[in-house]
Order: C-alpha cells, then sequence, then structure tokens
C-alpha cells in the first residue's frame, strides 16, 4: 500500500490490494479508509463487496514490486548500519532488521538513531514501527505488537518487556498459536513459565527456539543482505607460487574470470587490490589504479607486472604465494566507442600510457586546467589525466583576454632588494634579484590584480613587465601602494620566455 | 622478329630518366643508419633548415640548455616553442615529464606562448632516471606528438642511446631534453642547442612583443652548427629572424652603449 501511496498509484480512497488466495481473491492490505469501512486484511473479496455499501477500488497484488520495494529500503537503510537484513517469510515479509551494533555511536546514541530513523520514514511517508532490543527476535516482537510505535528496550531489560506480549510476537505459525491459545497460554510470560519439557512433546521445538531467540538465549544469526555484486577471484595454489611470471599469470587469470562478470553488469574496473598470501601467513596487497575502466585481462597482467618491476626485491615472496585474490574495488561504466578497424584510438594508447607510468613509477599524469581566481599563483591547478579528449572536453577553455603571463610563475614571489623606483606608481628603474643586479631597459605596466575579498591577507598588486639589460624578461610586482613612511615591498614573482 | 627496342626498353620499376636521382637513392638507403633521413619537423626558417637535416629529426633526443643559468626559462620556452610548432603540425598531445625541483611551466603562461594547456600532459617524477623511464615508455607507446624532459642533470651517454633505440621505428615524436646550464657530457643528442635571452621585439608602442631568444646550435648531426636570433610568432607558431628595421636597435645588433 505504501509502494502505491508512494508511487502515486493510490488515488482513491478506500483502497484495496487483493491476492490469489484459498477460495479466490482475498484482500491483503488496505488503506486508512477501507480500514475504517471496518474492513480486515485476508477477507474474501467477493464477500466484502457484498458487504459494504461503498465502492472499493482494488488492485492486484504485485509481490516481485514489493521485494524490490523492501530491498530498496534495505539499501536506504544500509546507511546507518551495514549489517541489513529484509523480514523472510517467518516475519510476514514486511520489514527488515538493522543490525546497529557498534554503530548506534554514529548516530549519536541508539535513542537518537531510533528517532532518527523513525523521523526519516515518516518524512518519506512510510509508516513504521520501529524497536531496538538485545535479539532479532525481541526487537521483531516489541515492533510488531508492542505498545508504541517507537519503543527502545536498554540492554538486559528485553525480557521484561516482552513478557506482556502476546505469543503471536514470537513469529510462531498460526497453527502453533492458536494451540497455545487453547492452552490458555496468551502471554509470552506466561509461555516462558511453562516447563519446557512437556512444552516440545506437544508443539515440537518452535516455540522454543523462537522463545530462546527472542530472550537471547540461543543466537539468532542473520543473513544480510549482500553487497552489491562484488566482483573478485581468489585462486589458491597446492605448489606456493614465488615468480614474478607466475604471479602475473594469475592475476591475469583472475581478471579473465571477473572479466565476464563485469562485461555482463556493463562495468569495467577502474582500481584493483590484488592480494598475495604468504605461506607464512602474511599477506600482501597492491593496490593498482586505472585511468579508465578496464576489464581486459591482457592489460592488467601488463599492469601488474609493472608494479611487480618496480617492487622488485620489496615484494618478498618468502616460501612462495599460496592465495592469489583480485578484487575490483572501484568500478565505473564502460562506454563502448566504435573504433577505426587496425587503428587504436590515441586515446586509448595514452590511457595505456597513463597506466604504465602510475604503476611504474606509481605518479599520475596530470594535465593542467584553469581556475578562476584573480591571482596568478592561483589561477591554475592539475587535475589527474581523464582521457578525455582535449578538443572536445567539457573542461573549461583558458582565457584568453588576460594580458600576457609569464611561463614560469614561482608560488611566492621573491623579494627585490634594493628597488629604484619612481615614487608613487612608477616601474621599477633598477633592482637586486637572486644575488645580481637587474637594470631595467624597458617596463611595461602597471596591471592592477586586486586581492581577492572573499579571502583574507593580501592588497592588491600592482604588476609590471619589465626586459632587463641583458634581455631577460620578468615579472614583478609592488605589494600594495606607496607610502611616505613605508617603502613599497617589491616582488619578483615570474620569468617570461 | 623482336623489335630491338624491346629488349632495351627499361623496366617498368625503374625510371630511366632519373638514374643519378635512383643512384643517390640508393647511396642513402644503403649507407650508414644516421645518414638516412627520416621524418623531421622543418622549423619553417630556411636560414635555419639549412643547417639542419631537414628539421629536427623526429625520434632521436635533442638537448636543449640554457647558456646561463638566469636563462633558464628562456631554454624552457624555446622547448616548448618547438612543441607548440610540433603540436600545430599534427594532432595529439605533448607530454613534459620534469625531475623534481625543476620550474614547471604556467598554463597561462603556456596559452600565452601559443600552446595550449589542454593538449599538455605533466608528470612530475622522482628524479632523472624516472623522466627517462618515462620518455622512454612514451616513445614505446608511440602515441603522443611531442615529448619533452626537464632533468636536474644531463642526458647522460646511456639513456641518450635507449632513448635513441626507443624513437627508431614509424612515427616517432618530437624529443626534446631540456638541461640546465653548464657543460654537458658528450652523448647521444641529435642536435645540441644552447639558449639566451635576447632583448624582445618591440610593437608599435615600444611595448614588448614576441619573445626574441639568442639559440647556437653547438651540435648537429647531419648539419652544421649555428648562431641566430630568433622570433618567435606565437600565432603562427614559427620562429623568423627579426626583421633589422633601422629603429630597431636590439635586433639590429649596434648601437650597444
Amino acid at each position: 500500500m505504501t509502494r502505491l501511496r508512494r508511487a502515486g498509484l493510490a488515488p482513491e480512497s478506500p483502497l484495496a490490494v487483493a491476492a490469489d488466495g484459498p477460495g479466490g481473491l482475498r484482500l491483503v492490505a488496505l488503506d486508512a479508509g477501507a480500514r475504517a469501512l471496518g474492513l480486515r486484511p485476508g477477507e474474501p473479496l467477493g464477500r466484502v463487496r457484498a458487504r459494504i455499501g461503498v465502492p472499493l477500488h482494488v488492485r492486484p497484488a504485485d509481490p516481485e514490486a514489493d521485494a524490490a520495494a523492501l530491498l530498496r529500503l534495505c539499501r536506504w537503510a544500509g546507511g546507518y548500519a551495514p549489517g541489513v537484513s529484509p523480514f523472510g517469510p517467518a516475519e510476514g515479509g514486511h520489514g527488515l532488521y538493522i543490525d546497529v551494533a557498534g554503530a548506534s555511536h554514529l548516530r549519536g546514541g541508539e535513542a537518537a538513531l531510533l528517532d532518527d530513523l523513525a523521523g526519516r520514514l515518516a518524512r518519506g511517508d512510510v509508516p513504521a514501527r520501529v524497536a531496538l532490543a538485545d535479539t532479532p527476535g525481541g526487537a521483531f516482537a516489541l515492533a510488531a505488537h508492542g505498545p508504541a510505535d517507537r519503543i527502545l528496550a536498554p540492554p538486559g531489560a528485553a525480557a521484561m518487556h516482552l513478557r506482556d506480549l502476546p505469543v503471536a510476537a514470537l513469529r510462531l505459525d498460526p497453527g502453533t498459536v492458536a494451540g497455545l491459545r487453547r492452552l490458555g497460554l496468551r502471554r509470552i510470560g506466561a509461555l516462558d513459565d511453562q516447563p519446557r519439557g512437556p512444552l516440545a512433546r506437544r508443539f515440537g521445538e518452535a516455540p522454543l527456539l523462537r522463545l530462546d531467540q527472542a530472550l537471547g538465549r540461543r543466537p539468532e544469526p542473520l543473513a544480510p543482505l549482500a553487497a552489491p555484486d562484488a566482483f573478485a577471484a581468489a585462486r589458491g595454489f597446492l605448489d606456493p607460487i614465488g615468480r614474478q611470471a607466475d604471479v602475473v599469470a594469475a592475476a591475469r587469470g583472475l581478471m579473465a574470470e571477473i572479466a565476464p562478470r563485469l562485461e555482463r553488469a556493463g562495468l569495467g574496473a577502474c582500481a584493483l587490490r590484488l592480494a598475495l598470501h604468504r605461506v607464512d601467513g602474511l599477506a600482501r596487497a597492491l593496490d593498482i589504479g586505472l585511468s579508465r575502466p578496464e576489464r581486459c585481462p591482457e592489460r592488467v597482467a601488463a599492469l601488474v607486472s609493472l608494479r611487480l618491476d618496480r617492487l622488485g626485491a620489496g615484494l618478498d615472496a618468502g616460501f612462495g604465494f599460496e592465495t592469489v585474490a583480485l578484487t575490483v574495488t572501484a568500478t565505473g561504466a564502460v562506454t563502448v566507442r566504435q573504433g577505426v578497424l587496425g587503428a587504436e584510438p590515441a586515446g586509448e594508447r595514452v590511457g595505456a600510457l597513463a597506466d604504465a607510468l602510475a604503476q611504474r613509477l606509481g605518479r599520475r599524469l596530470v594535465r593542467l586546467a584553469p581556475r578562476e581566481s584573480h591571482r596568478p599563483e592561483r589561477a591554475e591547478r592539475a587535475l589527474p589525466w581523464d582521457g578525455a579528449d582535449p578538443s572536445t572536453s567539457a573542461t573549461a577553455p583558458w582565457p584568453d583576454h588576460l594580458p600576457p603571463r609569464p611561463l614560469v610563475i614561482f608560488a611566492q614571489g621573491e623579494p627585490a632588494r634594493d628597488v629604484l623606483a619612481a615614487a608613487p606608481d612608477g616601474p621599477p628603474r633598477r633592482f637586486r634579484w637572486r644575488a645580481r643586479e637587474h637594470r631595467v631597459a624597458r617596463a611595461e605596466g602597471p596591471e592592477r590584480i586586486a586581492a581577492e575579498w572573499w579571502r583574507a591577507g593580501g592588497g592588491p598588486r600592482d604588476y609590471y613587465r619589465i626586459e632587463c639589460e641583458a634581455g631577460r624578461r620578468l615579472w614583478l610586482y609592488r605589494d600594495g601602494p606607496h607610502a611616505p613612511d613605508r617603502p613599497a615591498a617589491w616582488y619578483v614573482h615570474g620569468i617570461f620566455p | 622478329m623482336r623489335n630491338p627496342s624491346t629488349r632495351t626498353r627499361p623496366d617498368p620499376g625503374i625510371p630511366s630518366a632519373g638514374i643519378p636521382a635512383r643512384l643517390a637513392a640508393l647511396r642513402t638507403a644503403l649507407g650508414p643508419a644516421d645518414r638516412r633521413p627520416g621524418p623531421a619537423l622543418p622549423l619553417g626558417l630556411p636560414a635555419l633548415d639549412a643547417h639542419l637535416p631537414g628539421g629536427l629529426a623526429l625520434g632521436p633526443p635533442h638537448e636543449v640548455a640554457p647558456a646561463e643559468p638566469a636563462d633558464g626559462a628562456a631554454a624552457l620556452g624555446f622547448a616548448l616553442a618547438l612543441c607548440a610548432r610540433r603540436l600545430d603540425a599534427v594532432p595529439g598531445e605533448a607530454l613534459i615529464a620534469a625531475a623534481p625541483g625543476l620550474p614547471l611551466p604556467h598554463g597561462h603562461g603556456l596559452a600565452a606562448l601559443g600552446l595550449d594547456p589542454r593538449r599538455v600532459l605533466l608528470l612530475e617524477t622522482g628524479g632523472d632516471a624516472e623522466v627517462f623511464r618515462a620518455l622512454e615508455a612514451a616513445l614505446h607507446a608511440r602515441c603522443l606528438a611531442a615529448l619533452l624532459g626537464l632533468v636536474g642533470g644531463g642526458l647522460p651517454l646511456k639513456p641518450g642511446r635507449r632513448l635513441h633505440l626507443a624513437g627508431e621505428g614509424p612515427d616517432p615524436p618530437l624529443l626534446l631534453v631540456l638541461r640546465p646550464a653548464g657543460l654537458g657530457p658528450p652523448n647521444g643528442a641529435a642536435t645540441r642547442w644552447r639558449v639566451a635571452s635576447a632583448p624582445a621585439a618591440r610593437d608599435r608602442f615600444g611595448g614588448i612583443a614576441g619573445p626574441r631568444w639568442r639559440a647556437r646550435l653547438e651540435r648537429c648531426r647531419n648539419g652544421r652548427g649555428g648562431d641566430w636570433t630568433l622570433e618567435w610568432d606565437r600565432d603562427a607558431r614559427r620562429l623568423r629572424l627579426p626583421e633589422r628595421l633601422a629603429g630597431d636597435a636590439a635586433a639590429a645588433g649596434g648601437a650597444r652603449p
């Protein structure tokens, strides 16, 4: 019902969802309007239609879409803690467990976590009852049959909370519940007080197992939702391998195992981790980054080989590696492009070169990109090479309206000493820089570059482009205006070619 | 009865008229490997190209060094100007591999020199040896149009030989190695340039126009050395000799104080 409402498929009320059951269609879910009419889940649709006088809107049930919606909710709940498992058939399938052990402090404690979870669900228009207890069974019982929408059972106090709940809260099948009720055992506390032997003889292990699980006397492992498609492969070796060629061959074989899976998902590996487990228990992990998504085993093997080349003796094989595991740690979508017959596009080869250099030298290719800043030293930045075609790439074009900029720029201006300049705003005539006297033959300027008001520090600078008598061209600036009591400071900021 | 002219008719594969030309071609083909003219980047300046074997040979390394330590930016500018000329002629990208501590080009400065910064890849390495390894890998990859290595030492004989070997083959890029000032040991470089700043060209208003360098070709395989004052035209991406206008004292070389 919630799924339909969120999808905008439930405009009318009363609305019911019906599915095939014993004796024809039966109601499985109702909205508030239908509940107000006194309808109950499980009633045969035909009888309901005959009983109520108002038209009832009925939609067919779609268990697959329900399961998908629950899965989406589980993925969302993964933000609270990694261990999330949806309800199975025993719980009715309309909810999920979150194992918050060790993760509640991230939200400021269990109470805060519960408030946050309930608040977010309410804002998302998902009606929910949440409970937190020591055991999954206890949490389920409190959430499904507890006295409030939001219950926090403190550690160790779950048994007390559970005693007053009906036995149906123990996830028992309806036959067992009915049988227990016939014996007068309506509450969990009453069931817990009974001798266990006769109970087990009459109803089997199930009620005791569920009771113990809810009270924490027996463990109840939850099957957490599988992480979204992990791409990994491992291979064990009876005879440990130690030679580089063998490791490379193993990596190639593992990638060949992973590649079809990646291909089915339309993905490529952006980062790989090759874990080498030595016979004596030491493990070594090599991280391999790729400049673009890749799934070709040969290329991965070549990169592994280059990486091992670089490690050299640093990769201590000891008595050999007995397990080699390859995991894809980051994936990216592979865009399939039409190639030219007989010619590999240059971008592909540059990508291969970038990867090879990254493995061989451990350094990445970068490309300069402009940055919007008045300050010349901050007006560019290095971006990792991404394989984009420079002519068509979406990177910002370089501005061409700037006055000429020097070829080499210093991160910080180097002070020029003994500057002789006409006050108040004349260009320098003579100065000393890098232990050398420079006489200015020609000067251009000033070009005033104001400080960026959104950053602290610095005043406007007056830049001059000067040429020495020796023919060298420098970029000087005067930091701030000249004042009578304080001579202006001059700095050399760059060199023109 | 056979026509005697059919016997003397030359083989269709051999052009009869160009026997001397054919002999010359054969001589070049059979001569020593370094005498064979490979692909080259013409500098577009007859005065310069006459000293070079048709231009800067593509593949083998060329060495550029500043005349004095203070001319580092001029040498870098000259090397990047050659890269810009190469990138103007062919599509592709240029790689600059630099040893630590050396000044790297500023993006806006590259644009001011006429080299599109988006076509320049930078690689900061841990030392000269890594620069040479990166250049060698890039030569083998054959995917870049121009390579420039900035090294702190020089181009020793062994890496020079390796670069030379890696550069052999079809479709080689332009390979330049920029070393700091000082006397470099002999190496396998095809040309060795020594570059110093020269007073820049003046525009109509007396401002500083295009950069000028004093470039000395110290060594050139299959060519001869020379000494020129060159002016870089960023819009045409070509080097030219300064015009000897009467008012242009700096270029004319006269009117020294």
